[in-house]
């Protein structure tokens, strides 16, 4: 290691010093509040959904009961998935700010939408291409909490389970 | 009221990949030591305090180095340090961190990835630069910066198969799908290069799958960003494996 | 929004800081990257004008460099510009926003995506390709013909392009260069630039001829088909024209359908292809072309019911392709290849066409 003579900026040693705060304050933290989760229903039980076709789901958030909650985001997603960078696109975004939207989705919620043409969820083999349903959920104090339950749009069977093996 | 489908109750229509992108790229695995224990980054942080701020994370291509930037990166954002990262893909690049330096505050971090990239010229240049502006640079390289070394990233077998641990519902398909053995040989085969191990065991685990289509298939998985992660360990920044959001 | 602090304090589990504001010196570094272009460029601009010492009222420009000279210094104000300005619009649009946020605003905001995602898609259909390009050429017999894409092409047109720029810009130097000497004037720092710009301009020059003799020594092949863009379940009509002269011992055509990945990381730009899906259409062994001949051939192709539409988004992508192998005696293997876009089928009552005559084309 190189013993750097440089001078220690003064931010620097007030982040060691937190760094050893809060090693020291870190049993405290074992006993911390319970995660929340997101409860969600979908309107067809198989997940499965066609273009055009009507979306409803319907959720409960547990587990916030001594937080509060500044405001809420819904959205309907598609990603891909695989080998290459994800990709990501809304297609239905909704966020509630204020406390009486905010009463309206929080604890319990629900919204329909009606889903595009595309795209089909594929599940090929270094693209996939799959949808959820995201509620995500933002605290006093800046932190936030997301929730994903994934559906299927179409039903295109996997990839590589056709007419024929690659020539 | 019934939630999403259960774990493994075998109607579950959704076959995803476990070594995706989407599940192991920097920021998304807890980074760990050469053994696969779970780095102190308390520590790490001490340490680069300790160095004066600036240093450098090095190691072998795929080793971890940019998975453990981009989380020392994200604790120091969130304890409201002014952090700019800085991505070199080739000498041209310099410029850009070089500018980065130039007009980072003095109590500032630039997080330079590939380090490498600037050349020997440059980096004395951007040292020069950041020593006279006083703010400091956490960079990755592949080689011997001349910086003060935070950490040397290894790789090892055991470091593969802690990774590979991580990853959503390995208790589903580790054994099935993907053995022990897999593991061991795609870290043989890549050279020791984690990146590369975990393509090549992301390829094995489609061709077992389209094999053997009657194996239990994985569940959606729930994914939390980093920054919410604090509700499950002290500092938001290891990974939590899986929030359920099932009943 | 919390004030900075640049050590916090945790309380249980909670932060004081916010991440917001990590984040403010990404949009600091470019902001100053931006005015440094503007100032930049400025100073270098203000330092060719002068006051004429006569009369103060009047401005003159002063010649100090060469006209060389400044189109490289004025290069560097013009990337921070683009650069900082391009930085400074990102962190704006995405400042203190969700991942889900971002992706919904994206559509809003097209002008500002500077890679123009929106753009490549299908109106109507998101994450579809437009198949624009590949319906503005109508057919001789079927409706439309099909561009060729394939690598040789992009690969001549690349080696060509490089070699036309690069030598004009060469040229432009050693203009430049030959008329300084004519007037007397000898700038040796430019003559020593000229020397490998010259070399690597000739050799640019050798590489594309050498490209285009491999690629035109298998005549044009011609690909039409009845109706685009397809949809699953259809039937098409397709006619394969193949020009040259001499023996094909074999050839192929196959529809395929390819996956391509790209992912990034650090220095790496890794980029993967795959084809998940191959069916051999049509097949013919010893085929014998006249000089001035062409090898005509019409055949249908069928798109499964339950195939996946094409698909692209800016790392991702699904394609699907016609795609000819020939094998000829003396001459090198060669690969056609012909894109096709795959609409998904719009409702399930709507019925995919099924074309089988011929069709004249309007």
């Amino acid at each position: 290691m190189n013993d750097a003579a440089a001078t220690t900026n003064g931010d620097m040693k007030g982040l060691a010093r937190v760094s050893r705060a809060i090693a020291a304050a870190s049993p405290a933290l074992a006993g911390a509040t319970a995660s929340p989760r997101v409860v969600l229903q979908f309107d067809h039980t198989s997940r499965i959904y066609q273009p055009h076709e009507s979306l409803g789901v319907r959720y409960r958030i547990e587990g916030i009961d001594d937080e509060k909650v500044r405001a809420v985001e819904r959205s309907a997603v598609w990603y891909t998935e695989g080998k290459g960078e994800e990709d990501l696109e809304a297609h239905f975004f909704e966020r509630l700010f204020g406390q009486d939207a905010v009463a309206t989705a929080v604890p319990d919620g629900s919204f329909a939408i009606v889903l595009p043409t595309s795209p089909l969820s594929y599940e090929g083999v270094i693209v996939k291409v799959r949808w959820c349903v995201r509620v995500r959920i933002f605290f006093e104090g800046g932190k936030d909490f997301v929730s994903e339950h994934v559906f299927e749009v179409g039903q295109i069977p996997p990839a590589r389970n056709r007419r024929e093996p690659l020539a | 009221m019934t939630a999403q489908r259960p774990i493994n109750d075998g109607s579950s229509e959704f076959c995803g990949n476990p070594f995706s992108t989407r599940y192991t790229q920097p920021g998304r695995i807890t980074p760990m030591d050469r053994f696969g224990r779970p780095l102190n980054l308390h520590g790490i942080l001490a340490s680069l305090a300790e160095l004066g701020g600036t240093a450098a994370i090095q190691g072998p291509h795929g080793s971890g180095k940019t998975t453990l930037l981009e989380h020392l990166a994200c604790a120091l954002q969130h304890r409201g340090v002014c952090v700019v990262r800085v991505r070199l893909r080739g000498m041209s690049d310099a410029l850009k961190a070089l500018l980065a330096i130039a007009q980072s505050p003095p109590s500032g971090i630039v997080c330079i990835d590939s380090w490498e990239q600037m050349g020997r010229l440059l980096s004395s240049l951007a040292r020069g630069l950041a020593w006279v502006r006083g703010c400091h640079v956490l960079v990755t390289s592949h080689r011997v910066t001349g910086l003060p070394l935070l950490i040397d990233c290894q790789t090892s077998h055991p470091l593969l198969v802690a990774i590979v641990r991580q990853l959503p519902s390995h208790e589903i398909w580790h054994g099935q799908r993907i053995a022990a053995a897999d593991v061991e040989e795609a870290f043989e085969q890549c050279g020791g290069n984690m990146r590369e191990s975990l393509y090549h065991l992301y390829d094995r685990f489609e061709r077992h799958g389209r094999e053997v289509p009657d194996m239990p298939v994985m569940p959606a998985v729930s994914i939390v960003p980093l920054r919410s992660m604090k509700f499950m360990k002290p500092f938001g920044i290891f990974f939590a494996p899986r929030y359920p959001s099932t009943t | 929004m919390k004030l900075p602090r640049f050590f916090g304090k945790k309380r249980g589990h909670r932060r004081t800081g916010s991440q917001a504001w990590g984040s403010f010196g990404e949009g600091l570094f470019y902001a100053v990257l931006l005015v440094s272009g503007f100032v930049f460029g400025g100073l270098v601009l203000s330092g060719t004008v002068a006051y004429s010492p006569t009369d103060p009222d009047t401005v003159v420009l002063q010649h100090g460099y060469d006209w060389w000279m400044w189109l490289l210094t004025l290069l560097l104000p013009g990337a921070l510009v683009a650069f900082g300005g391009s930085g400074v619009m990102r962190v704006i649009r995405v400042w203190g926003k969700s991942e889900e946020h971002r992706a919904a605003s994206m559509g809003l905001s097209e002008l500002l995506d500077t890679m123009g995602q929106a753009a490549q898609d299908a109106p109507g259909h998101p994450g579809v390709p437009t198949c624009e390009n590949l319906v503005n050429s109508p057919g001789t017999i079927l409706r439309y013909r099909l561009p060729l894409e394939s690598a040789e092409n992009w690969t001549l047109i690349g080696f060509g392009l490089f070699a036309l720029l690069w030598n004009a810009f060469v040229l432009v130097l050693a203009v430049g260069a030959g008329l300084d000497l004519l007037s007397g004037k000898t700038d040796w720092i430019l003559f020593m630039v000229l020397v490998p710009f010259v070399a690597v301009g000739i050799g640019g020059i050798v590489v594309f001829v050498w490209t285009f003799v491999l690629a035109t020594a298998v005549g044009p092949t011609q690909l039409e088909i009845s109706d685009h863009p397809l949809v699953p379940g259809g039937s098409y009509d397709v006619l394969l024209g193949q020009a040259g002269t001499g023996r094909f011992r074999t050839l192929e055509v196959f529809l395929e359908v390819e996956e391509l990945a790209t992912f990034r990381q650090g220095t790496d730009t890794r980029t993967e292809r795959l084809v998940v899906w191959r069916e051999r259409v049509k097949e013919w062994h010893d085929v014998e072309l006249a000089p001035g001949g062409r090898f005509e051939s019409h055949f249908m192709i069928d798109i499964p019911a339950d195939a996946m539409h094409s698909f692209v988004s800016k790392h991702n992508s699904v394609h699907w392709r016609i795609v000819l192998r020939g094998l000829s005696e003396s001459r090198p293997a060669f690969t056609r290849i012909f894109p096709l876009v795959v609409f998904p089928l719009s409702a399930p009552s709507v019925r995919p066409p099924v074309h089988s005559a011929w069709q004249v084309s309007p």
